[in-house]
């Protein structure tokens, strides 16, 4: 790390402000959250994956003791979701096995529980599809009139009128011309995974006039509740306050189905409702990664130039799309970062299909594709005969370079060459050493075959949407940050804390942070694409430069001096580099004044990061159990705000849906009835502290053009690197090439087999 | 959870007589991990009006050796077998498979007779009642079992019959290579049965007014070794995809006597007698074992997607037997 | 549904006696409850924390008769006479110090998200009453059950640790 800067809290690890809270159980989330004459909210859900409701009676049900709304498709509100937003809070349709079909609110969940035993339902059931290429053919089930073929749009106005729908660039027929290695593939990443936080998803809806709404939830990025949601309504206004978020990794950015059964039930029984889901639904009823399928050609060059990608990149988001299609758009713009090629076309298609709907995950459509697409390249590499380390090094975008981005962009990169980060990862990881070709093991110990493996991942939303903030400064010397930010993991509240303590000098107890809630805090995107950093910091920064700018300028007639030749420490001015006079802030704005300065943040697409992952898994060949033994990851933050927060996004890695996606984790949909199979924590396998691998961070800190601490963000793509890099790591170990995740014990011991057959 | 009423009792035959009272409407609760999770998820048809707890039998809790039989009672903690001398000492495949079961927070919860008791781990079985209502099968009195045409990875290789479901017990397995019993208090009085022969591929033969009671394990040979091996993906939490254990007797490095079970491959712990007799007569040594394991589950008949099962039960007993060469 | 006569259950949270009537009607402790209800909903200690609700991922692990125990997993009424410890009780409750353990959890900043570090921290609280120096392997495996899908676990370790050689 450098140690040139000198900095009074950045890049020193301090105790996080919320810590103590944490520790002694007092950090409030959603279900420890009350009000007076809380009713509760419970679902009924449909058995059937695709079924007409032919009949539903629910008198039996508003009868029941402490029953005080019932809502069905017949009554609910006409708020509809979704992109395209076709999606009905409750539908006459169910589209996948859990689907809503009834809401209702009761005074205990026990007489809610009870009250949905009495709903009556006759459903018309129809046939259903689960796969891609089964959902897309002639004469399949559809799901939604709209959508012949289950087709959904691919287009969207979410990035502006030219969000990125397709990759078209060059002459894709001149790129092959010119390959000397062409591989074809039809490539898929589907298992379908859960982020899986371990706080399922909960809202509290309150309407305080038939035109206000106050919502408290768990939400990584609070302000979502609100202007993601009045549009949906009819435009009420909507305060939404936020909770300690149990963890979201994307999925809990909002919540639109709890968040609209709470506000219909509170609506209609006149009283708060808490809507909180249980495991089960937050497993098979929340938010799934997105399904991908890479089915198209490559071509490169023998110095691993590469000359075209061709292809289709199919797209499954389940039961509807809540933001498939921003995905895509992201994903497209990341795959440029990684793979440079000047030719491309690359389509894809968005297939919706009757299981339980995906939704925003960590490495947003990225991993997705990559993911898929990244193994058509091993094939390819390895043909050429390179090292995929000096392969994927010579491939991410360098400064100068450029890559169209989500909103339809094209966007040189000002950003670091990442070139450094990989150099210092490979030899921490020793990759040349254990390199040994490619689909030869790294080393052989009777039943043991160990292999390493490599990804990479990169982003350029770390710089993505608006943001603002307040900087309120108190008399006592303290200062109060305005800021719309959730704590879901990152540690991010606190680190920005630490922004503003170090830009006014302050002591980090003197420094606070307004609690999330779009009522006391102006615009905030949220925290989502690692923009915390740089995004956020820049707003609160800002913010607290021009609250200081104010504050000197109060202070300079007093100080007989120039505004701009003051300079502020513990709250006390002085004249810059005169150890003498100083003017405390209380003595500068009287006791009864503040000061507030405020800050934004315009979107910025140009420093993309990046992240490269090494592994090194052992496979027994007697029993197929992948151990991911070593993890090395390396990186550049420019400056690390908070090294024990950095590492945690970094270790995240492993979990929330990442690397884990190609060892063990997946969703299991029964394909005769579409019940979703292992909702819960037994059957959905998740890494436990007995299968940790060794794991190392290089967070190199070479300072970038961010803000005036040359920082930017880097969790949101620590897990994208990973299920490819395992991919690789395992086809290494057993000589045979893998392509579909996860590698099961029971995939491994057919591959063993099949070697062995060839052998 | 709905409600039910709960009462203590502090005798087995003060169990027996209030689940005789209430006439089946009432179900027996020892740790509660499985049960609670069963009726948190509403899995059943029938939902019990009243638990019987049995942890305040005291006389059920604990250890002792009652001349060359050791005898456990049924409530005795998972996590006091894995820590008892007497299990250690003289039933290492038995602290080794209680050891092995979930984690250390419900080892200290659930009992030996609870976990030989709990209920199927089948996933079509366990789907949760509010997720659009539970799925119903031949367990459950009605229905087909999803699992024959569906994804049936965990299920029987061999033995099942209408229900595909493996039993998920972990010390089951061990306790039948050691040969154990168990004690069944019922109306008419306590009979005891071999181990393996309180499962069918239906669940357990246990009558809803019956207590499992005592577990007895004969003191083993001096010359014998055993052990238990699991296969799980993780270490922890995880129920078996494969496990063994065995018992194995030699005398001047020839196997006179050997017990070898398999577990979650059958509704019971699957005796394997093609592995027992090709160990029998043999020289202990890699080259008889490996021929050994190649017998291993050479009569299963595995549905669509389970014959994986059978590789790691080679695998699994060559690595348990050849620990046994010293 | 069985109207029962009420039974009166007594046990110590925290140091402090609650007794609860067992019953149906209103106002009394079903015994369908489990204690981590009873410590959330009625007794507001929401330290405690309910992630699966299956005892699958000790989230809600407290110390009854100091021993990590499932409070989603144990029935209300079968305490009565129990000693229970939530994370509420680790700090000293005259000056409000932290537990060792919880101050190492600060200073590694050993938590993510923080749902499950009260369970974690409870766990950890039982290992290193009974062995005052545990290796590596030992935290692994008692900590084993505990999901944390932020990826504290490394940050953790260090702290349990930590904590150990302090209180050495």
């Amino acid at each position: 790390m450098d140690s040139a800067r000198q900095f009074r809290h950045i890049g020193k690890g301090t105790p996080r402000k919320d810590g103590r809270q944490i520790v002694t159980g007092g950090t409030k989330y959603i279900d420890d959250l009350t009000l007076p004459g809380l009713l509760y909210g419970k679902v009924l859900r449909s058995p059937h994956p695709h079924a007409l409701i032919k009949n539903i009676d629910t008198a039996k049900a508003e009868q029941a003791a402490g029953v005080k709304a019932v809502l069905t498709h017949k009554n609910a509100p006409d708020w509809k979701f979704g992109i395209p937003r076709v999606v009905a809070l409750l539908d006459k349709k169910v589209r996948y096995a859990g689907d809503a079909v009834a809401i209702l609110a009761a005074e205990s969940e026990e007489l809610a529980l009870a009250a949905l035993e009495l709903i009556e339902v006759e459903y018309e059931v129809l046939p259903a599809v689960y796969d891609i290429d089964d959902a897309m053919a002639e004469g399949a089930p559809v799901l939604y009139e709209e959508f012949p073929c289950n087709l959904l749009p691919t287009q969207s106005i979410a990035f502006g009128p030219n969000t990125l729908k397709e990759v078209i660039l060059g002459d894709v027929e001149r790129g092959f011309a010119e390959a000397d290695v062409i591989c074809e593939a039809n490539t898929s990443y589907d298992n379908i995974p859960n982020p899986l936080p371990i706080e399922p998803p909960g809202v509290i809806a309150r309407w305080d006039s038939p035109d206000e709404l106050t919502v408290w939830s768990a939400s990584q990025s609070v302000g979502w509740h609100r202007f993601m949601m009045m549009g949906k309504m009819g435009f009420p206004e909507i305060r939404s306050i936020g909770t300690q978020c149990g963890g979201s990794f994307g999925s809990k950015n909002h919540s639109p189905q709890p968040f609209f059964y709470a506000a219909a039930l509170a609506k209609v029984s006149g009283a708060p409702v808490k809507m909180l889901y249980t495991k089960e639904e937050h497993f098979g009823a929340f938010v799934l990664r997105l399904g991908s399928r890479f089915s198209g050609k490559i071509g490169l060059k023998r110095d691993g130039t590469i000359t075209a990608i061709e292809g289709e990149w199919l797209v499954d988001t389940g039961a509807f799309s809540d933001q498939a299609q921003t995905q895509i758009a992201v994903g497209l713009g990341e795959v440029q970062l990684v793979l440079r090629c000047p030719n491309w076309r690359l389509i894809p298609k968005l297939v919706c299909t009757n299981r339980a709907p995906s939704g925003i995950v960590r490495g947003f459509g990225g991993q997705e594709l990559e993911s898929s697409i990244l193994p058509v390249f091993m094939e390819a590499i390895s043909k050429a005969g390179l090292d995929p380390v000096d392969f994927l090094k010579k491939n991410f975008v360098k400064p100068g370079e450029g890559y169209l981005w989500r909103e339809g962009n094209w966007w040189v990169s000002r950003g670091q060459d990442y070139s450094e980060a990989v150099e210092e990862g490979a030899k921490t990881f020793g990759w040349d050493e254990k390199w040994k070709g490619w689909l030869t093991p790294s080393s052989v110990n009777g039943r043991k075959r160990r292999g390493i493996g490599v990804g990479v991942h990169g982003n350029a939303d770390v710089g993505e949407d608006e943001s603002e903030a307040y900087v309120r400064l108190t008399p006592d010397g303290g200062a109060v940050i305005h800021a719309n930010v959730a704590e879901s993991g990152m540690g991010q509240r606190s680190s920005l804390i630490k922004m503003v303590a170090e830009t006014l000098n302050l002591p980090l107890e003197k420094v606070s942070m307004t609690e999330p809630d779009t009522l006391v805090a102006p615009f905030e995107f949220g925290l989502t694409g690692s923009r915390g950093t740089w995004a956020v910091g820049t707003a609160v920064i800002r913010a607290a430069e021009e609250a200081l700018k104010k504050l000197h300028e109060i202070a300079a007639p007093i100080l007989k001096a120039k505004a701009e030749d003051l300079e502020s420490a513990d709250g006390k001015i002085r004249i810059k580099g005169s150890e003498s006079q100083t003017l405390s802030w209380r003595r500068a704005l009287g006791v009864f004044h503040t000061v507030t300065g405020h800050g934004s943040f315009e979107p910025d697409y140009s420093m993309p990061n990046f992240m490269m992952l090494f592994v090194e898994v052992e496979v027994d060949t007697g029993t197929g159990q992948v151990s991911v033994e070593r993890v090395v990851a390396a990186t550049d933050a420019g400056q690390i705000i908070d090294p024990p927060s950095l590492e945690g996004q970094i270790y995240g890695a492993l979990g929330a849906a990442g690397l884990d996606t190609a060892v063990f984790e997946e969703t299991v949909i029964d394909r005769r009835t579409g019940r979703n199979l292992n909702m819960n924590l037994i059957d959905y396998k998740w890494r436990t502290f007995e299968e940790l691998p060794a794991f190392d961070n290089v967070i190199l800190e070479n300072p970038l053009p961010s803000h005036r601490f040359g920082a930017i963000g880097i969790g949101e793509i620590s897990t994208s690197p990973g299920p490819a890099a395992v991919l690789m790591a395992v086809s290494n170990a057993l000589g045979t090439r893998l392509t579909s995740y996860p590698l099961s014990p029971e995939k491994i011991l057919a591959a063993v087999k099949s070697a062995g057959e060839v052998e | 959870m709905k409600y039910f009423s709960h009462q203590n009792v502090t005798s087995a035959k003060e169990g027996v007589s209030c689940a005789k009272d209430c006439n089946g409407k009432a179900s027996f609760i020892a740790g509660g991990t499985d049960l609670l999770g069963i009726l948190k998820d509403n899995l059943l048809p029938t939902y019990p009006e009243k638990l019987i707890n049995l942890k305040t039998i005291e006389a059920l809790a604990g250890v002792e050796n009652l001349d060359g039989v050791v005898r456990i009672g049924a409530l005795t903690k998972l996590s006091a077998l894995e820590r008892d001398l007497e299990i250690t000492r003289n039933f290492p495949a038995l602290a080794s498979a209680a050891a092995s079961v979930a984690t250390p927070e419900i080892r200290n919860a659930a009992t030996l007779g609870g976990n030989l008791c709990q209920d199927t781990r089948c996933w079509y079985y366990r789907y949760p009642n509010h997720m659009g209502g539970r799925m119903d099968c031949p367990r459950k009195g009605s229905g087909p079992c999803h699992a024959v045409l569906g994804d049936n990875r965990y299920h029987s290789v061999v033995d099942g019959k209408r229900c595909f479901a493996p039993c998920p017990s972990d010390t089951a397995v061990a306790l039948a290579a050691l040969g154990a019993t168990v004690e069944v208090l019922g109306i008419e009085g306590a009979k005891n049965l071999p181990i393996e022969e309180i499962y069918s591929p239906m669940g357990t033969v246990l009558k809803a007014e019956e207590i499992l009671t005592h577990i007895d394990i004969p003191a083993p040979p001096p010359e014998s070794i055993q052990g238990f091996k699991k296969f799980t993906v993780r270490k922890p939490i995880d129920f078996a995809i494969v496990s063994i254990a065995a018992k194995v007797n030699i005398t001047n490095g020839i196997v006179d006597g050997a017990n070898i079970f398999f577990g979650a491959v059958a509704p019971q712990p699957y005796r394997d007698e093609a592995v027992e007799s090709a160990l029998i007569g043999e020289k202990f040594d890699t080259k008889s074992i490996a021929k050994a394991a190649g017998q291993a589950l050479v009569k299963a008949k595995p549905l669509s997607m389970n014959a994986y099962k059978i590789d790691i039960a080679r695998t699994l007993t060559v690595e348990l037997l050849e620990s046994f060469i010293i | 549904m069985s109207y029962e006569r009420s039974n009166w259950i007594k046990f110590h949270v925290n140091g402090d006696c609650r007794e609860f009537a067992i019953g149906a009607r209103p106002g009394e402790l079903p015994p369908s409850e489990t204690l981590a209800d009873t410590l959330r909903e009625r007794l507001g200690l929401t330290g405690t924390k309910v992630g699966c609700d299956r005892g699958s991922c000790c989230s809600c692990t407290v110390l009854i008769n100091g021993v990590p125990s499932l409070s989603c997993m144990t029935l209300t009424v079968e305490c009565d006479g129990a000693s229970v410890t939530t994370i509420e009780g680790l700090p000293d409750p005259a000056t409000g110090e932290l537990d060792p353990l919880q101050q190492a959890f600060i200073d590694h900043t050993a938590y993510q998200c923080g749902f499950c570090t009260p369970g974690m921290i409870i766990a950890a609280k039982a290992l290193l009453t009974e062995v005052s120096s545990p290796t590596e392997e030992e935290i692994k495996v008692a900590l084993g059950g505990h999901y944390c899908r932020c990826i504290s676990h490394y940050h953790v370790l260090d702290a349990v640790a930590d904590a150990a050689g302090r209180k050495r």
